[in-house]
Protein backbone atom coordinates (compact mmCIF):
# COMPACT_ATOMS: atom_id res chain seq x y z
CA UNK A 1 0.00 0.00 0.00
CA UNK A 2 2.71 2.40 0.83
CA UNK A 3 4.36 1.52 -1.70
CA UNK A 4 1.59 1.99 -4.42
CA UNK A 5 1.33 5.88 -2.83
CA UNK A 6 5.30 5.92 -3.40
CA UNK A 7 5.12 5.27 -6.71
CA UNK A 8 2.07 7.18 -7.48
CA UNK A 9 3.43 9.91 -5.83
CA UNK A 10 6.65 10.10 -8.03
CA UNK A 11 4.01 9.54 -11.20
CA UNK A 12 2.48 12.31 -10.41
CA UNK A 13 5.54 14.56 -9.52
CA UNK A 14 7.13 13.62 -12.99
CA UNK A 15 9.95 11.10 -11.38
CA UNK A 16 11.34 8.14 -13.13
CA UNK A 17 10.97 4.85 -11.61
CA UNK A 18 14.21 3.47 -10.01
CA UNK A 19 16.03 6.71 -9.59
CA UNK A 20 17.07 8.06 -6.45
CA UNK A 21 14.76 11.56 -6.11
CA UNK A 22 17.92 12.87 -4.25
CA UNK A 23 21.55 12.68 -5.39
CA UNK A 24 23.84 11.24 -3.21
CA UNK A 25 26.23 13.15 -0.72
CA UNK A 26 28.68 14.08 -3.52
CA UNK A 27 32.08 12.87 -2.49
CA UNK A 28 34.96 14.53 -4.35
CA UNK A 29 38.52 12.46 -4.42
CA UNK A 30 40.22 15.64 -2.71
CA UNK A 31 39.10 18.49 -1.58
CA UNK A 32 38.11 21.36 -3.91
CA UNK A 33 40.73 24.61 -3.92
CA UNK A 34 41.70 27.09 -5.15
CA UNK A 35 44.66 27.66 -8.02
CA UNK A 36 45.98 30.46 -6.65
CA UNK A 37 46.82 27.81 -3.27
CA UNK A 38 48.09 25.07 -5.12
CA UNK A 39 51.75 24.74 -5.20
CA UNK A 40 54.48 25.26 -8.12
CA UNK A 41 53.64 21.93 -9.69
CA UNK A 42 50.91 23.64 -11.33
CA UNK A 43 52.25 25.37 -14.30
CA UNK A 44 50.82 27.71 -16.80
CA UNK A 45 52.04 27.55 -20.16
CA UNK A 46 54.63 25.54 -19.68
CA UNK A 47 57.67 24.58 -17.18
CA UNK A 48 60.92 26.88 -16.21
CA UNK A 49 63.56 25.73 -18.90
CA UNK A 50 66.02 28.34 -17.35
CA UNK A 51 68.18 27.09 -15.03
CA UNK A 52 68.61 24.55 -17.48
CA UNK A 53 69.23 26.75 -20.32
CA UNK A 54 71.83 28.79 -17.93
CA UNK A 55 73.86 25.77 -17.05
CA UNK A 56 74.51 25.79 -20.67
CA UNK A 57 75.36 29.28 -21.88
CA UNK A 58 77.29 29.33 -18.44
CA UNK A 59 79.77 26.35 -18.88
CA UNK A 60 83.44 27.13 -19.56
CA UNK A 61 84.26 26.13 -22.83
CA UNK A 62 85.56 29.45 -24.16
CA UNK A 63 82.54 29.58 -26.79
CA UNK A 64 81.63 33.00 -27.80
CA UNK A 65 77.85 33.24 -27.27
CA UNK A 66 76.65 33.73 -30.34
CA UNK A 67 78.01 29.59 -30.77
CA UNK A 68 77.29 28.45 -28.16
CA UNK A 69 74.28 26.12 -28.30
CA UNK A 70 76.36 24.03 -31.01
CA UNK A 71 74.70 22.91 -34.09
CA UNK A 72 71.88 25.12 -35.04
CA UNK A 73 73.76 28.38 -34.14
CA UNK A 74 76.52 27.37 -36.06
CA UNK A 75 74.22 25.96 -38.97
CA UNK A 76 72.75 29.69 -39.12
CA UNK A 77 75.90 31.51 -38.42
CA UNK A 78 77.28 29.90 -42.14
CA UNK A 79 74.27 31.19 -43.48
CA UNK A 80 73.98 34.33 -42.92
CA UNK A 81 78.03 34.90 -43.66
CA UNK A 82 77.49 33.26 -46.68
CA UNK A 83 74.88 35.34 -47.03
CA UNK A 84 77.08 38.26 -46.32
CA UNK A 85 80.30 37.70 -48.08
CA UNK A 86 77.95 36.34 -51.66
CA UNK A 87 75.48 39.29 -51.06
CA UNK A 88 78.82 41.89 -51.02
CA UNK A 89 80.67 40.13 -54.02
CA UNK A 90 77.01 40.25 -55.63
CA UNK A 91 76.95 43.88 -55.28
CA UNK A 92 80.44 44.92 -55.81
CA UNK A 93 79.36 43.41 -59.20
CA UNK A 94 75.87 45.22 -60.01
CA UNK A 95 77.57 48.18 -58.96
CA UNK A 96 79.87 47.79 -61.24
CA UNK A 97 77.82 46.93 -64.25
CA UNK A 98 75.32 50.14 -63.52
CA UNK A 99 78.55 52.38 -63.50
CA UNK A 100 79.20 51.30 -67.38
CA UNK A 101 77.82 53.91 -69.84
CA UNK A 102 75.20 53.82 -71.53
CA UNK A 103 75.93 53.66 -75.45
CA UNK A 104 73.26 55.28 -77.32
CA UNK B 1 84.36 31.51 -16.30
CA UNK B 2 87.03 33.87 -16.53
CA UNK B 3 86.75 36.14 -13.76
CA UNK B 4 86.65 39.71 -13.96
CA UNK B 5 87.30 42.30 -11.25
CA UNK B 6 84.23 45.02 -12.36
CA UNK B 7 80.89 44.89 -13.15
CA UNK B 8 80.55 45.72 -16.58
CA UNK B 9 79.66 43.39 -19.90
CA UNK B 10 83.07 42.85 -22.18
CA UNK B 11 81.56 41.53 -25.14
CA UNK B 12 82.41 38.20 -26.73
CA UNK B 13 83.35 38.99 -30.49
CA UNK B 14 80.52 39.30 -32.59
CA UNK B 15 80.07 39.16 -36.32
CA UNK B 16 76.57 40.69 -36.35
CA UNK B 17 77.67 44.42 -36.72
CA UNK B 18 79.70 43.29 -39.93
CA UNK B 19 76.50 41.61 -41.54
CA UNK B 20 74.44 44.31 -40.30
CA UNK B 21 76.60 46.82 -42.27
CA UNK B 22 76.43 44.50 -45.00
CA UNK B 23 72.86 44.42 -44.82
CA UNK B 24 72.68 48.16 -44.84
CA UNK B 25 74.92 48.33 -48.32
CA UNK B 26 72.77 45.69 -49.75
CA UNK B 27 69.43 47.69 -49.51
CA UNK B 28 70.49 50.89 -50.35
CA UNK B 29 72.77 49.84 -53.58
CA UNK B 30 69.02 47.32 -54.15
CA UNK B 31 67.16 50.31 -54.07
CA UNK B 32 68.95 52.08 -56.46
CA UNK B 33 69.42 48.90 -59.02
CA UNK B 34 65.91 48.21 -58.39
CA UNK B 35 65.03 52.32 -59.60
CA UNK B 36 67.16 52.20 -62.66
CA UNK B 37 67.09 48.07 -63.59
CA UNK B 38 64.06 46.83 -62.19
CA UNK B 39 64.86 44.08 -60.19
CA UNK B 40 64.68 43.80 -56.51
CA UNK B 41 67.23 40.58 -56.00
CA UNK B 42 69.72 42.99 -54.17
CA UNK B 43 67.11 44.70 -52.13
CA UNK B 44 65.56 41.97 -50.93
CA UNK B 45 69.01 39.77 -50.18
CA UNK B 46 69.38 42.75 -47.95
CA UNK B 47 66.48 42.41 -46.07
CA UNK B 48 67.20 38.90 -45.47
CA UNK B 49 70.36 39.73 -43.74
CA UNK B 50 68.91 42.38 -42.10
CA UNK B 51 66.43 40.32 -40.38
CA UNK B 52 68.95 37.55 -39.97
CA UNK B 53 71.44 39.69 -38.15
CA UNK B 54 68.96 41.55 -35.80
CA UNK B 55 67.44 38.04 -35.24
CA UNK B 56 70.93 36.83 -33.80
CA UNK B 57 72.28 40.08 -31.93
CA UNK B 58 69.40 39.94 -29.75
CA UNK B 59 68.92 36.31 -29.38
CA UNK B 60 72.56 36.95 -27.99
CA UNK B 61 72.00 39.97 -25.73
CA UNK B 62 68.78 38.03 -24.44
CA UNK B 63 71.37 34.88 -23.78
CA UNK B 64 74.10 37.63 -22.23
CA UNK B 65 71.84 38.90 -19.83
CA UNK B 66 69.15 35.96 -18.90
CA UNK B 67 71.54 33.29 -19.40
CA UNK B 68 75.10 34.58 -18.65
CA UNK B 69 73.94 37.39 -15.70
CA UNK B 70 76.27 39.74 -17.43
CA UNK B 71 73.62 42.48 -16.80
CA UNK B 72 74.69 43.57 -13.67
CA UNK B 73 73.02 47.21 -12.48
CA UNK B 74 75.84 49.41 -13.83
CA UNK B 75 74.84 47.35 -17.43
CA UNK B 76 71.47 47.61 -16.76
CA UNK B 77 71.87 51.18 -16.10
CA UNK B 78 73.91 51.75 -19.67
CA UNK B 79 70.82 50.00 -21.96
CA UNK B 80 68.38 52.57 -19.80
CA UNK B 81 70.46 55.69 -21.31
CA UNK B 82 70.63 53.74 -24.50
CA UNK B 83 66.99 52.90 -24.64
CA UNK B 84 65.89 56.77 -23.63
CA UNK B 85 68.21 58.33 -26.21
CA UNK B 86 67.18 55.86 -29.36
CA UNK B 87 63.53 57.21 -28.29
CA UNK B 88 64.74 60.81 -28.24
CA UNK B 89 66.45 60.82 -31.70
CA UNK B 90 62.92 59.29 -32.78
CA UNK B 91 61.07 61.83 -31.69
CA UNK B 92 63.40 64.34 -33.64
CA UNK B 93 62.83 62.43 -36.49
CA UNK B 94 58.51 62.70 -36.22
CA UNK B 95 58.96 66.43 -35.03
CA UNK B 96 60.67 67.23 -38.71
CA UNK B 97 57.62 65.81 -40.12
CA UNK B 98 55.52 67.63 -37.97
CA UNK B 99 57.80 70.86 -38.99
CA UNK B 100 56.86 69.94 -42.73
CA UNK B 101 52.95 69.94 -42.04
CA UNK B 102 52.98 73.03 -39.66
CA UNK B 103 54.95 74.58 -43.02
CA UNK B 104 52.54 74.03 -45.38
CA UNK B 105 49.20 74.46 -43.32
CA UNK B 106 49.78 77.34 -41.13
CA UNK B 107 50.42 79.48 -44.46
CA UNK B 108 48.89 77.55 -47.03
CA UNK B 109 49.67 78.86 -50.73
CA UNK B 110 47.34 80.14 -53.54
CA UNK B 111 48.07 77.12 -55.25
CA UNK B 112 46.29 75.07 -52.55
CA UNK B 113 43.52 77.53 -52.70
CA UNK B 114 44.69 79.89 -49.55
CA UNK B 115 43.12 77.33 -47.00
CA UNK B 116 43.82 74.00 -45.20
CA UNK B 117 42.77 71.91 -46.15
CA UNK B 118 43.60 72.64 -49.69
CA UNK B 119 40.56 73.16 -52.38
CA UNK B 120 39.50 69.49 -53.29
CA UNK B 121 40.77 67.22 -50.55
CA UNK B 122 38.24 66.08 -48.35
CA UNK B 123 39.56 64.85 -44.72
CA UNK B 124 38.74 62.40 -42.83
CA UNK B 125 36.12 62.81 -39.67
CA UNK B 126 38.34 62.74 -36.90
CA UNK B 127 35.59 62.14 -34.74
CA UNK B 128 34.91 58.14 -36.88
CA UNK B 129 37.81 55.53 -37.29
CA UNK B 130 40.52 58.12 -36.03
CA UNK B 131 38.78 58.51 -32.78
CA UNK B 132 38.39 54.95 -32.34
CA UNK B 133 42.25 54.74 -33.10
CA UNK B 134 42.90 57.07 -30.02
CA UNK B 135 40.46 55.17 -27.65
CA UNK B 136 42.49 52.18 -28.82
CA UNK B 137 45.95 52.96 -28.42
CA UNK B 138 45.05 54.90 -24.84
CA UNK B 139 43.46 51.30 -23.57
CA UNK B 140 46.65 49.90 -25.03
CA UNK B 141 48.61 52.00 -22.70
CA UNK B 142 46.41 50.94 -20.07
CA UNK B 143 46.98 47.25 -20.42
CA UNK B 144 50.63 47.70 -20.98
CA UNK B 145 50.86 48.93 -17.45
CA UNK B 146 48.59 46.74 -16.30
CA UNK B 147 51.23 43.98 -17.62
CA UNK B 148 53.80 46.05 -16.26
CA UNK B 149 52.10 45.75 -12.23
CA UNK B 150 51.78 41.96 -13.06
CA UNK B 151 55.20 41.40 -13.39
CA UNK B 152 56.61 43.23 -10.80
CA UNK B 153 54.03 41.55 -8.43
CA UNK B 154 54.92 38.05 -9.67
CA UNK B 155 51.36 37.66 -11.31
CA UNK B 156 52.39 35.17 -13.98
CA UNK B 157 48.91 34.80 -15.88
CA UNK B 158 48.09 38.15 -15.33
CA UNK B 159 51.35 39.00 -17.27
CA UNK B 160 50.76 37.06 -20.36
CA UNK B 161 46.80 38.17 -20.24
CA UNK B 162 47.42 41.68 -20.41
CA UNK B 163 50.53 42.10 -22.45
CA UNK B 164 48.96 39.34 -24.83
CA UNK B 165 45.69 42.40 -25.14
CA UNK B 166 47.96 44.65 -25.45
CA UNK B 167 49.42 43.02 -28.15
CA UNK B 168 45.92 42.35 -30.08
CA UNK B 169 44.79 46.25 -29.67
CA UNK B 170 48.13 47.40 -31.24
CA UNK B 171 47.00 44.58 -34.39
CA UNK B 172 43.46 46.34 -34.38
CA UNK B 173 44.99 49.81 -34.76
CA UNK B 174 47.33 48.54 -37.39
CA UNK B 175 44.47 47.07 -38.68
CA UNK B 176 41.99 49.77 -38.41
CA UNK B 177 44.75 52.11 -40.52
CA UNK B 178 45.18 49.65 -43.17
CA UNK B 179 41.23 50.22 -43.77
CA UNK B 180 41.25 53.87 -43.41
CA UNK B 181 44.22 54.16 -46.22
CA UNK B 182 42.38 52.02 -48.70
CA UNK B 183 39.05 53.87 -48.27
CA UNK B 184 40.70 57.33 -47.74
CA UNK B 185 39.51 59.53 -50.41
CA UNK B 186 42.87 61.15 -51.01
CA UNK B 187 46.06 60.09 -51.87
CA UNK B 188 49.80 60.63 -51.23
CA UNK B 189 50.26 61.85 -54.86
CA UNK B 190 47.46 65.09 -53.55
CA UNK B 191 50.19 67.53 -52.97
CA UNK B 192 51.18 68.80 -49.98
CA UNK B 193 48.17 67.50 -48.21
CA UNK B 194 48.93 63.65 -49.12
CA UNK B 195 52.36 63.90 -48.43
CA UNK B 196 52.48 65.55 -44.77
CA UNK B 197 49.40 63.18 -44.15
CA UNK B 198 50.55 59.56 -45.26
CA UNK B 199 54.26 60.16 -44.71
CA UNK B 200 53.33 60.73 -40.49
CA UNK B 201 51.16 58.79 -39.97
CA UNK B 202 52.74 56.14 -42.09
CA UNK B 203 55.94 56.37 -40.10
CA UNK B 204 53.83 56.22 -37.09
CA UNK B 205 52.12 52.86 -38.45
CA UNK B 206 55.55 51.25 -39.18
CA UNK B 207 56.48 52.50 -35.28
CA UNK B 208 53.34 50.68 -34.38
CA UNK B 209 54.30 47.59 -35.78
CA UNK B 210 57.52 47.77 -34.95
CA UNK B 211 56.25 47.96 -31.09
CA UNK B 212 53.86 45.31 -31.40
CA UNK B 213 56.56 42.84 -32.44
CA UNK B 214 58.79 43.89 -29.15
CA UNK B 215 55.91 43.51 -27.25
CA UNK B 216 55.30 40.08 -28.68
CA UNK B 217 58.79 39.37 -28.03
CA UNK B 218 58.31 40.12 -24.31
CA UNK B 219 55.35 38.21 -24.21
CA UNK B 220 57.27 34.58 -25.55
CA UNK B 221 60.02 35.55 -23.40
CA UNK B 222 57.11 36.22 -20.02
CA UNK B 223 56.00 32.78 -21.05
CA UNK B 224 59.60 31.34 -20.82
CA UNK B 225 59.85 32.74 -17.48
CA UNK B 226 62.60 35.19 -18.47
CA UNK B 227 61.47 38.02 -16.50
CA UNK B 228 62.05 38.09 -12.67
CA UNK B 229 59.75 40.46 -10.33
CA UNK B 230 62.97 42.98 -10.08
CA UNK B 231 64.92 42.22 -13.07
CA UNK B 232 62.84 42.53 -16.23
CA UNK B 233 64.42 45.63 -18.39
CA UNK B 234 63.05 44.54 -22.11
CA UNK B 235 59.51 44.23 -21.24
CA UNK B 236 60.42 48.19 -19.87
CA UNK B 237 62.41 49.09 -23.26
CA UNK B 238 59.36 47.94 -24.70
CA UNK B 239 56.37 49.84 -22.43
CA UNK B 240 58.61 53.10 -22.65
CA UNK B 241 58.55 52.08 -26.54
CA UNK B 242 54.79 51.79 -26.65
CA UNK B 243 54.42 54.82 -24.86
CA UNK B 244 55.88 57.24 -27.27
CA UNK B 245 54.23 55.32 -30.16
CA UNK B 246 50.70 56.39 -28.10
CA UNK B 247 51.91 59.99 -27.39
CA UNK B 248 52.85 60.40 -31.47
CA UNK B 249 49.50 59.08 -32.35
CA UNK B 250 48.19 61.83 -30.04
CA UNK B 251 50.14 64.36 -31.44
CA UNK B 252 49.23 63.44 -34.97
CA UNK B 253 45.57 62.94 -34.05
CA UNK B 254 45.33 66.66 -32.50
CA UNK B 255 47.38 68.32 -35.31
CA UNK B 256 46.25 66.51 -38.75
CA UNK B 257 43.36 64.51 -38.31
CA UNK B 258 41.46 67.01 -36.09
CA UNK B 259 42.76 71.20 -36.30
CA UNK B 260 43.97 70.08 -39.71
CA UNK B 261 40.25 69.36 -40.84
Amino acid sequence: MLLCAIRYYRVKKGLRPHIPSESPNVIFATPTKLVSESNAAVEYMGANKVPDLQRIFQASDEIPVHLKRGVPDRLLYRTTMALTVGGALYCLVALYIAAQPKNK
Amino acid sequence: MAHQAHAYHMVDPSPWPLTGAIAALLMTSGLAIWFHFHSTTLMTLGLILLLLTMYQWWRDIIREGTFQGHHTPPVQKGLRYGMILFITSEVFFFLGFFWAFYHSSLAPTPELGGCWPPTGITPLDPFEVPLLNTAVLLASGVTVTWAHHSIMEGERKQAIQSLALTILLGLYFTALQAMEYYEAPFTIADGVYGSTFFVATGFHGLHVIIGSSFLAVCLLRQIQYHFTSEHHFGFEAAAWYWHFVDVVWLFLYVSIYWWGS
